[in-house]
């Protein structure tokens, strides 16, 4: 499927890339039929190319703009549920301007092709008490978030695989950050920072 | 009918202008109609492959060598590491920092499971691989801020795996193949010298490394 595209694709350009002065000659200069060799016949040509470069505008704005996504898994429980809920997800954030308690989406530092979704708990410069439950690290235990790190944390702590697990995470393994809850229609929300200082 | 022709009165007038306009000027209309098809351009840079010059002599010999006046323009290939997430020792890749999220080209010595003795700068003296990460060195050791500096990374900092020297022409070709030392190449002349010097350096990086048992790497 994706070599007849491709072939598709190249013989557009070659078909109307052939002999451009020609078809300039055959179909004189008038209005919004433009000499350029690229919108020139060959309709059906054209549209795959069309198509397939709408396609890619699609996937780019997904890509680094915003897009909606599913969110599965224990971890977030009281946030997100198991299954079953849409979000909307930002992608075009600035890392260094996240705040304590932003929902973020980041690429698992165990595998690299799983995005996943947590909680930030700690900036750069923060003193974490690495896990007060103690079952990874002595509850005692604290450190500090490096530069241009941050520390994770699942809302779920006992089915989560978080920062306690694998340490705090750099920012350029950042993808995105949950914004809003989209599906079911009756708990669609904006996520509230449920951060607090406390004296 | 009426009022739906009325509606539509300015955008058809707006229609007609624009096309007026157009046709006086084709330089802009060429641009516009080019600009159209941007979406393609991006994709392919975005997720197949980009060009890029290197800077910095972290690579020494292999990118920027002394004897270069240039520096290295190289084509880096994003559809293996981005779409497929290959990863191979061996192979020179660029990835994020972790120090401060900056572009850097590394290569990578030893995947999940694998042990590493590690040079100076680090705290241990032998490091295992946990699973999902990778470490990666410069060639030049005195120049550059590698895994010994910052411990071994996520595997998803790495953008694109380098493929290809563009430019200048003297080096031009694929890189990735496993170094040979050149047959056609008399003994004692330089071509010589410096493939055997390339053998060198790769049997010191390979002696640094413990790999992974087979069994272990396929249950993680």
């Amino acid at each position: 499927m994706a070599i007849r595209l491709l072939t598709r694709l190249w013989s557009s350009i070659r078909n109307t890339a052939q002999n451009p002065k020609v078809l300039i000659q055959q179909l004189p200069y008038r209005g919004l039929q433009v000499s350029t060799v690229w919108t020139q016949p060959h309709k059906a040509n054209e549209r795959v190319a069309q198509f397939a470069n709408f396609l890619c505008a699609l996937h780019l704005f997904a890509d680094h703009v915003a897009t909606i996504s599913s969110v599965q898994g224990p971890s977030m429980i009281p946030t997100m549920a198991n299954e079953g809920e849409i979000a909307l997800e930002l992608k075009w954030i600035n890392v260094h301007k996240l705040a304590r308690g932003d929902l973020i989406t980041y690429a698992s530092p165990l595998d690299p092709s799983r995005p996943v979704c947590k909680r930030v708990l700690g900036l750069p410069g923060d003193v974490v008490c690495v896990d007060p439950t103690g079952t990874y690290a002595p509850s005692t235990e604290h450190v500090v978030v490096p530069k241009n790190h941050l520390w994770v944390s699942g809302d779920n702590l006992a089915y989560s695989r978080d920062s306690r697990v694998y340490g705090p995470i750099p920012m350029g393994l950042v993808r995105g950050k949950l914004y809003a809850r989209v599906w079911p229609l009756r708990d669609a929300t904006v996520f509230p920072s449920n951060f607090d200082f406390i004296d | 009918m009426q009022a739906l022709r009325l509606v539509r009165l300015p955008w058809t007038r707006l229609r007609h202008s624009s096309r007026d306009f157009l046709a006086k000027r084709p330089t802009i209309h060429w641009l516009l109609s080019a600009l159209v098809w941007l979406p393609l351009g991006l994709f392919v840079t975005d997720c197949i492959a980009n060009v890029k010059s290197i800077r910095g002599r972290s690579m020494q010999p292999t990118l920027n060598p002394d004897d270069s006046q240039w520096r290295d323009v190289v084509l880096f290939n994003r559809f293996a590491v981005r779409i497929l997430h290959k990863y191979n020792r061996g192979d020179i890749v660029a990835l994020k920092s972790p120090v401060d999220s900056k572009l850097i080209v590394k290569r990578i010595i030893a995947l999940e499971g694998d042990v590493v003795r590690t040079l100076p700068p680090y705290p241990d003296a032998e490091v295992r691989i946990p699973p999902g990460h990778a470490w990666v060195e410069g060639d030049e050791p005195f120049r550059t801020e590698d895994s010994n500096r910052f411990g071994p990374i996520p595997l998803g900092l790495v953008e694109s795996k380098l493929s290809y020297i563009i430019w200048p022409l003297s080096r031009m070709g694929p890189l990735g193949q496993p170094v040979i030392a050149r047959p056609d190449a008399r003994r004692g002349s330089p071509d010589w010298r410096k493939s055997q010097a390339d053998l060198e350096r790769e049997k010191w990086r390979n002696s640094r490394v413990t790999l992974a048992p087979e069994s272990s790497s396929l249950s993680s």
